[in-house]
């Protein structure tokens, strides 16, 4: 009886029992790296070798992100940036809607950065809802390239390029590197996956130096 | 009585297996070592001393087992010494022992080191246990710094080598810190990515144009080049600072 009287377990309750749970994977390990478009065909080879999915050869993706800024107009506090990801070569997935928070270098004992990530699949009308509540387009770019898998690890070797004005005139990269970058992510506090990628990351020595890079001190660092 | 004799038997007959086993491999290691002393390799030869020392093991665990005692209370009794050759030996141990003499039996029938032998590792024991916690400690620390400091020469040679080896293979360097940095950048903050803002030329590494809110990079000494990395780079983003129209 009782049961039946009680309210109705909500989405939010549910969402916050997640939370509670600490199920949820807001976590992103995260290493970056690059390597040189000379090199790249030897780094897949050692990935192809290194990773679980190697029989159906390397997975190909080729996304447009567009990153969104939500200023709010009465504090000076950092706007909010929120990344919006679609991919071109597959028109019937859902958009990718991406909150990534601050990255936390932590001290040299971190193996990996760590930030909060929330992702969430939307269907076409994400861009709309985004302008009428108020956000603006801060930059956009598309990236096309190679994605492995390593248990949970996923592998990213992808060329960035500048999305031009004209739609007559192809992209241009951004250099003449591949971004490399190994992820995943973990509920909170699962610090032992991140002495794995570690270990794998030495694996692609010295073809690809895979790092904590923190590109907010990188910017600091321009304007000394 | 007789259960016991039994036990001695099997007890003699395990032991003696082993010990021809050891004899064998030992046989094996010689024949090759005098047939095979020019093509030999280490890890075969090191596999050799592998199987020894397994042999070696087993038999001082059947040693080391219940059974042993019964054999350390039995004692062996020379009876005779002589000088002529005796055949039977002879034939048992396959024409190494000829005679019973005065010579080898006391080294065949040792349970214990050499008498002078004994005496220096007694001389040892003692200077171990009466040196002084402090000079032990110092010695110790002594050692570490010299194990550590032969360490260091042989890492950094190492190094060097591999340097080496890797320039003489024609290997180019496969990655550019400059270029990490600026796809993250580009990626993180949309520097050089932002509408509007001219495209740096392809080839250089960082972003010359920076956003209209980021400032322009400049390559400073936090930022680490690659050793290879053309000397043009630098001056090349100079004169792009220098034209920038946001710069404040």
């Amino acid at each position: 009886m009782s049961a039946a009287n009680a309210a109705p377990i909500t989405a939010t309750d549910s969402l916050s029992q997640a939370l509670k749970a600490n199920i949820i994977p807001n976590q992103e390990y995260l290493l970056q790296g690059s390597v040189l478009d000379s090199a790249v065909e030897v780094l897949l080879h050692r990935l192809r070798g290194l990773c679980d999915n190697v029989d159906a050869g390397p997975e190909t993706f080729d996304d447009q992100e567009v990153c969104f800024s939500l200023r709010d107009p009465n504090q000076q506090s950092a706007p909010l940036m929120l990344r919006v990801r679609k991919a071109l070569d597959a028109r019937d997935m859902p958009y990718q809607l991406r909150y990534i928070g601050q990255p936390d270098l932590g001290d040299k004992t971190r193996p990996t950065v760590v930030r909060s990530s929330l992702d969430i699949a939307c269907n076409g009308m994400l861009i709309e809802f985004l302008n009428e509540l108020g956000c603006r387009i801060e930059f956009e770019y598309s990236v096309k390239g190679y994605m492995f898998r390593k248990g949970r690890m996923k592998i990213t070797v992808a060329k960035v390029f500048k999305i031009s004005q004209s739609s007559a005139m192809p992209p241009e990269p951004i250099s003449q590197s591949y971004l490399v970058e190994l992820s995943v992510l973990a509920p909170q506090g699962q610090d032992a996956i991140a002495e794995d990628m570690r270990a794998f990351a030495d694996q692609l020595r010295p073809l690809v130096q895979l790092d904590k890079i923190d590109y907010k001190r990188l910017g600091h660092m321009a304007v000394t | 009585m007789q259960r016991e004799e039994k036990q001695l038997e099997v007890t003699l007959q395990a032991i003696l297996n082993r010990v021809n086993d050891l004899k064998t491999a030992i046989q094996a290691l010689i024949a090759k070592l005098e047939n095979e002393y020019e093509t030999i390799n280490w890890p075969t030869f090191l596999d050799n001393y592998a199987i020894l020392s397994g042999h070696l093991t087993g038999l001082s665990k059947i040693l080391q087992a219940e059974m042993a005692p019964s054999l350390r209370a039995l004692v062996v009794l020379p009876l005779q010494l002589g000088c002529e050759r005796d055949e039977a030996l002879s034939r048992l141990t396959e024409g190494r022992v000829p005679a019973c003499t005065h010579d080898l039996v006391p080294d065949l029938l040792r349970t214990k080191p050499e008498p002078q032998a004994e005496q220096r590792l007694q001389q040892f024991n003692h200077k171990a246990s009466t040196l002084s916690y402090d000079t032990a400690q110092k010695q110790v620390t002594q050692f570490t710094k010299v194990v550590s400091h032969v360490w260091e020469i042989i890492s950094k040679g190492r190094e060097d080598w591999e340097g080496d080896s890797m320039r003489a293979a024609g290997m180019q360097p496969t990655h550019t810190m400059t270029d990490t940095h600026a796809l993250v950048t580009a990626v993180g903050t949309g520097k050089g990515l932002r509408p509007g803002m001219p495209a740096l030329p392809p080839g250089v590494g960082a972003p010359g144009l920076g956003a209209p809110r980021g400032p322009a990079p400049q390559l400073g000494p936090a930022a680490p080049a690659m050793p290879k990395a053309p000397s043009a780079i630098k001056t090349n983003i100079k004169a792009a600072n220098q034209i920038h129209p946001y710069q404040r």
